[in-house]
């Protein structure tokens, strides 16, 4: 059972991921790019966690939480860009 | 005891399965709606809700393969729930900056949202160096 | 071990005038003197036991793996040389004293004489080929100083510059030969290369060995067509030109004839080239010599003739004419060494040199006057000087030779026509300067120079005339050892005598002199000769020839170099697919031997998506911000791939590296232009495209090739030893402060390097800021969202917990110092991001530079640490503790040098990223901070 809500719940996120590139890749403006890309780290951090089930180890907790992190922070770098071009002022 | 574990076997895939669908209709709100006020709500909440979902999934899991308690993907789970809404408020923010086009069903007389509103009035301050 | 002496205390000697001063030049001198003093008596000591036919030898190991080895011997020919230089050399000392003016300084020009009489020691003292070549490009080192020792003036810079670049391209020549030959010999030891002459001879790389160790001799001893750098190296001191000119330095290149005769003499092309290159410069140097005005121009060209007849009785295929080029050798170094200081007293004394200006000095002068015309006499090769009895043997060599077969009396004839013209250029150097008359309009008045600046050249003068009239007495002993050494057997029988009785060699004597006289009378006639001739400036045409050099060179450097990035990748990637192309196709299929990695739709799904994100960023380059969110997220599928793969700390860094390398990117994107124009034509992204497609065909066949290949790698020695060696279960980490510390203390090293390079770039840059972004859209005003700034300061010590976590448990799991570094300077950008740096500044006011220098610091201390445990560098030492409530753990001294890692990349990483972002703050890294 687990097994396969694994596999199923993979399936979803990797979709999740094609969805979030044709969001980046159609834009139309650079927030939804933006948007879809930080989507794309949020939707990661779940397809390592399950890596993780799968292999059955906690190695990777390391991994999703740094995604988590330095997502967030390259997220707010690139809003910093957009509305004051400057990121560090 | 065995149908302890079938009943946690049971939760963490359900978690699972929800933390997938989730995700799935988050992303596929960003992918499908108008405009971008309306798909900044699909990844911002329902996205967020679909990780927190699978890393509920992942501490049951390996609470049970351990048979202790373990908690490290609360770490991530709390980050997440602090720094979506973070993002979001930013995205919309610039969204704002960059005056995006709204879908017309969504043109209402919100007061924040009119043209040439916010707090962009230019009064010679420019907080640039020559 | 005294033998190394001999050359190591002149070294050392070196030092000694360094700590004198200029004032007091009486102790500098005496000072100086002392080093080749001991090492002369040494030599002294050496002298019994090799006039008996001992070879003492003495080596130090030195880099064996080339056959290198500081090796010294102390034959015949050696002691000879060895003497010569060093009692010349101390001659020189004490004429230098006072030789030089008040302004010039002292003990700089006694080092450089010391460093030069080094090398020339190990010249000839050197047992061993390599040893003998490191020397040999010392002299022309030292001697570049000492040519150059008055700096300012534009003649003497060229002058060294020229001996510089003939004498050290000669080097390099004789560099290639002398390898040849210890090839063809497989030894480079002295002594197994001079024994083997059948080898070396039969062997078809003879003649090209020949050649080269040739040009570097002949361009050393000034040859023609090398000849022209010594008449400019005239621009010396005297004292230099006294002994590189005539003792020591331009005899390196006869030495080195005579060292490799055993082993190279003898063959048909030795005996054409180098005979007749002798006999070319003898007759070059005696004519050019009557036709100089210059006192030390005259001597130059003389000192080219001399060196002529050297090495044409090196080129005589006879044993005794050998040893008549080795008397030759002493007799000029003495009488010449005179000379030359006669002139620079001269000089001193009337302030010119123009034999012009010059007459009747001997009215001032006498005592001078007497040695000059002694030397004179000497030099001219007058009967009962040291000068007739060589010069008269080379006449009786010359009659024996066959070497032109029918024409071969013109060799003796042409010999005689040589010294015909040195008798004349010696009576117009004695004549005109010091008698012709009353002396008139000299610059200065002259009179005596004081007793002990003129004691050398007595001294030398007396050597000429005891020798000239004891010759047997003297010098048999001497030169039977050193023919000895320069035949490899025994001496031929010496008869050194002044009167051998009416033969050949005396008439073809007499002639000369006669000749000589007759010519000088008459010398008015080659003067209206050599005025049909246009004059040709050797040095002009040397420096045209360097320029057109530069100009080559420098145009193949602007058509290769040009500063276009493009450029330099396409050369790279065309060479790597050649390469690399060609190598695939010799490989028997792509496929090895291994199984193909079972696929799955997720690996498809992200290889799909990473494509996707690579071409992106291609094709939207000229979109700058677009191209480089679809570069993180081919960043951000490679973690992925390298989780899926397990490969948990690569993926970290990946991670860690993709966020700050995008801040990076964005700091540097406001400074540039927000738009760019359309810069590549259809043709140019055709020829790009292609080029791209076939790096990236040739790169993935080149992976697959290798992934299905079985590869025994150095990776298991790792696994095995990581727990037992390193006491880490990180087999990455452990790699990398422990089995390879060493690297990573480089690394970060120049991580340090680059950061604070940067800093100091961006020091006073003045940048254009745009006010506006792409699309003319002013910037909002909100400098700092309240929100971020909080939520920022919430995270912070969130992140520096992971940080620090990330960092303790380094060693057994995924992490380590760099990524936990890189997480920690994140963090801080964060709050330089989300509050800007003024308000970061005032709470935390912290400079990089001295953590980043600091990190460095501990990491190597970490490393010096296990010297006082006895073990080498770097080595690291580890223990299980058990700490209350934390449980056991296993620490490492790993993880101080771990820390250091930390701590550069911490401090570097902050140092650039928030250096760059200050530059449009007040607090950007410049002097004038208040103007901004």
């Amino acid at each position: 059972m687990l097994d396969n809500a694994l596999w199923i719940s993979v399936a979803l996120f990797t979709v999740s991921i094609m969805l979030n590139l044709y969001r980046v890749a159609v834009g139309p403006a650079l927030p939804d790019r933006i948007l879809a890309l930080d989507t794309m780290y949020v939707n990661s951090i779940a397809l390592i966690v399950l890596f993780g089930i799968w292999l059955n180890t906690k190695t990777y907790f390391e991994a999703a939480l740094l995604i988590a992190m330095l997502g967030f922070i390259s997220t707010v770098a690139v809003c910093k860009y957009l509305l004051r071009g400057d990121i560090i002022e | 005891m065995i149908g302890f574990y079938t009943v946690m076997e049971g939760v963490i895939a359900f978690f699972l399965i929800a933390g997938g669908v989730f995700a799935f209709i988050g992303s596929f709100g960003l992918a499908r709606l108008k405009d971008f006020f309306m798909r900044l709500h699909g990844p911002s909440k329902t996205s967020t809700l679909g990780v927190g979902c699978v890393l509920i999934a992942s501490m049951c899991y390996f609470s049970l393969i351990e048979g202790s308690l373990s908690l490290q993907g609360m770490l991530i789970t709390i980050f997440l729930f602090i720094t979506a809404p973070v993002s979001a408020h930013l995205l919309a923010k610039s969204a704002l900056h960059y005056k995006l086009a709204r879908d017309p069903r969504t043109l209402d007389d919100i007061e924040e949202l009119k043209d040439g509103e916010d707090d962009e009035k230019p009064n010679g301050e420019n907080g640039h160096l020559p | 071990m005294s033998l190394l002496l001999i050359v190591l205390l002149p070294l050392l000697g070196s030092l000694v005038p360094l700590m004198g001063s200029n004032e007091r030049r009486n102790a500098c001198a005496t000072m100086t003197a002392v080093a080749p003093t001991i090492a002369l008596g040494i030599a002294l000591a050496y002298m019994g036991q090799v006039l008996d036919g001992d070879i003492p030898r003495a080596a130090v190991s030195w880099i064996p793996a080339l056959g290198l080895e500081l090796a010294m011997r102390l034959d015949g020919l050696s002691l000879l040389f060895v003497l010569l230089i060093l009692g010349i050399g101390l001659l020189i000392i004490l004429y230098t004293r006072f030789y030089l003016a008040d302004g010039d300084d002292m003990p700089r020009f006694y080092a450089f004489l010391m460093l030069f009489m080094t090398s020339m020691l190990g010249i000839v003292m050197a047992d061993n080929l390599l040893l003998l070549w490191v020397f040999w490009e010392l002299t022309s080192l030292s001697s570049f100083l000492l040519i150059g020792y008055w700096y300012r003036q534009s003649e003497a810079r060229k002058g060294a510059r020229m001996a510089l670049t003939v004498t050290g391209a000669g080097g390099l020549a004789l560099l290639a030969g002398l390898l040849l030959i210890g090839q063809i010999v497989g030894s480079y030891d002295m002594q197994v290369v001079l024994d083997s002459r059948e080898l070396i001879q039969q062997d078809p790389r003879y003649l090209p060995a020949l050649l080269l160790v040739l040009l570097g001799a002949f361009t050393k001893s000034a040859q023609v067509p090398f000849q022209f750098w010594l008449p400019h190296a005239m621009a010396a001191p005297t004292p230099v030109s006294a002994f590189l000119h005539s003792a020591t330095m331009v005899k390196a290149g006869v030495f080195l004839l005579a060292r490799m005769h055993p082993a190279l003499a003898g063959s048909e092309a030795w005996l054409y080239l180098v005979g007749l290159t002798g006999l070319v410069t003898l007759l070059y140097g005696a004519y050019f010599a009557l036709l100089k005005h210059d006192l030390k121009g005259i001597l130059a060209f003389s000192t080219v003739s001399h060196l002529g007849i050297i090495t044409l009785l090196f080129g005589l295929d006879s044993r005794l004419a050998v040893v008549a080029g080795l008397f030759h050798i002493v007799n000029h170094a003495c009488f010449k060494a005179a000379l030359f200081m006669t002139a620079g007293i001269v000089d001193h004394e009337c302030g010119t040199r123009d034999i012009r200006k010059l007459k009747g000095l001997w009215r001032f002068m006498p005592l001078t006057t007497t040695m000059a015309v002694l030397a004179g006499a000497a030099m001219a090769g007058v009967p009962l000087f040291n000068g007739f009895l060589s010069k008269e043997m080379m006449l009786a060599e010359s009659l024996q030779t066959p070497l032109l077969g029918g024409l071969s009396w013109l060799i003796p004839a042409l010999a005689t026509v040589g010294s015909l013209l040195s008798v004349a250029y010696s009576l117009r150097l004695v004549r005109n300067v010091f008698f012709d008359g009353p002396a008139r309009d000299l610059p200065r008045t002259p009179h005596e120079p004081p007793r002990l600046m003129l004691a050398p050249v007595m001294l030398l003068t007396v050597i000429c005339v005891v020798v000239g009239l004891l010759p047997a007495l003297t010098m048999t002993a001497l030169l039977e050892a050193a023919a000895s050494a320069a035949l490899a057997g025994d001496s031929p029988e010496l008869h050194l005598a002044i009167w051998h009785g009416v033969n050949p060699a005396l008439l073809m004597s007499l002639t000369a002199l006669l000749g000589g006289l007759l010519l000088y009378l008459q010398r008015r006639h080659v003067f209206a000769f050599q005025r049909q001739f246009r004059p040709r400036d050797a040095r002009l045409l040397f420096e045209m020839g360097i320029q057109l050099g530069v100009r080559i060179a420098q145009r193949a450097i602007d058509s290769l170099e040009n500063g276009s990035l493009q450029r330099y990748m396409l050369w790279l990637v065309i060479a790597v697919l050649c390469v690399a192309g060609s190598a695939l196709t010799q490989t028997s299929g792509l496929q090895g031997p291994l199984e193909n990695q079972p696929l799955d739709g997720l690996l498809i799904a992200g290889a799909i998506i990473a494509m996707f994100a690579g071409l992106a960023t291609a094709i939207m380059h000229r979109r700058r911000l677009i191209s480089l969110l679809m570069l993180s997220i081919v960043g951000l599928m490679t973690s992925l791939a390298f989780a899926r793969f397990s490969a948990p700390d690569l993926a970290l860094t990946q991670l860690a590296v993709e966020v700050v390398n995008m801040i990076l990117l964005m700091l540097a994107l406001f400074f540039l232009p927000q738009k760019t124009p359309q810069e590549s034509g259809a043709p140019r992204i055709l020829r790009d495209v292609l080029l791209a497609a076939g790096f990236g065909g040739i790169v993935a066949s080149l992976n697959y090739a290798v992934l299905t290949r079985p590869l025994e790698s150095i990776s298991d020695f790792y696994l095995e030893n990581s727990v037992p060696g390193g006491g880490g279960h990180n087999v990455v980490n452990v790699i990398l402060v422990d089995f390879r510390g060493f690297d990573t203390l480089g690394e970060i090293t120049v991580l340090c390097i680059a950061a604070i390079g940067i800093y100091k770039l961006l020091n006073r840059l003045r940048l254009f800021m745009p006010s506006s972004d792409a699309d003319g859209r002013p910037w909002a005003l909100d400098h700092h969202p309240a929100i971020l700034g909080t939520v920022a300061q919430t995270i912070l010590p969130l992140a520096l917990l992971v940080s620090f976590f990330i960092f303790l448990r380094g060693h057994n799991a995924p992490g380590g110092g760099f990524i936990a570094g890189l997480i920690t300077a994140a963090a801080l950008l964060l709050l330089y991001i989300a509050r800007g740096v003024d308000w970061t500044q005032q709470r935390a006011p912290i400079q990089f530079q001295p953590i980043a220098v600091a990190g460095v610091g501990v990491a190597t201390l970490t490393g010096v640490g296990s010297f006082v445990f006895g073990q080498p560098f770097l080595t690291s030492a580890y223990g299980h503790f058990h700490i209350p409530l934390i449980g056991d753990i296993e620490l490492a001294t790993a993880i101080l040098f771990d820390l250091g890692v930390y701590l550069t990349v911490v401090g570097s990483t902050l140092m650039m990223l928030a250096n760059l972002g200050k530059m449009t703050t007040r607090h950007r890294p410049s002097k004038n901070k208040e103007q901004a």
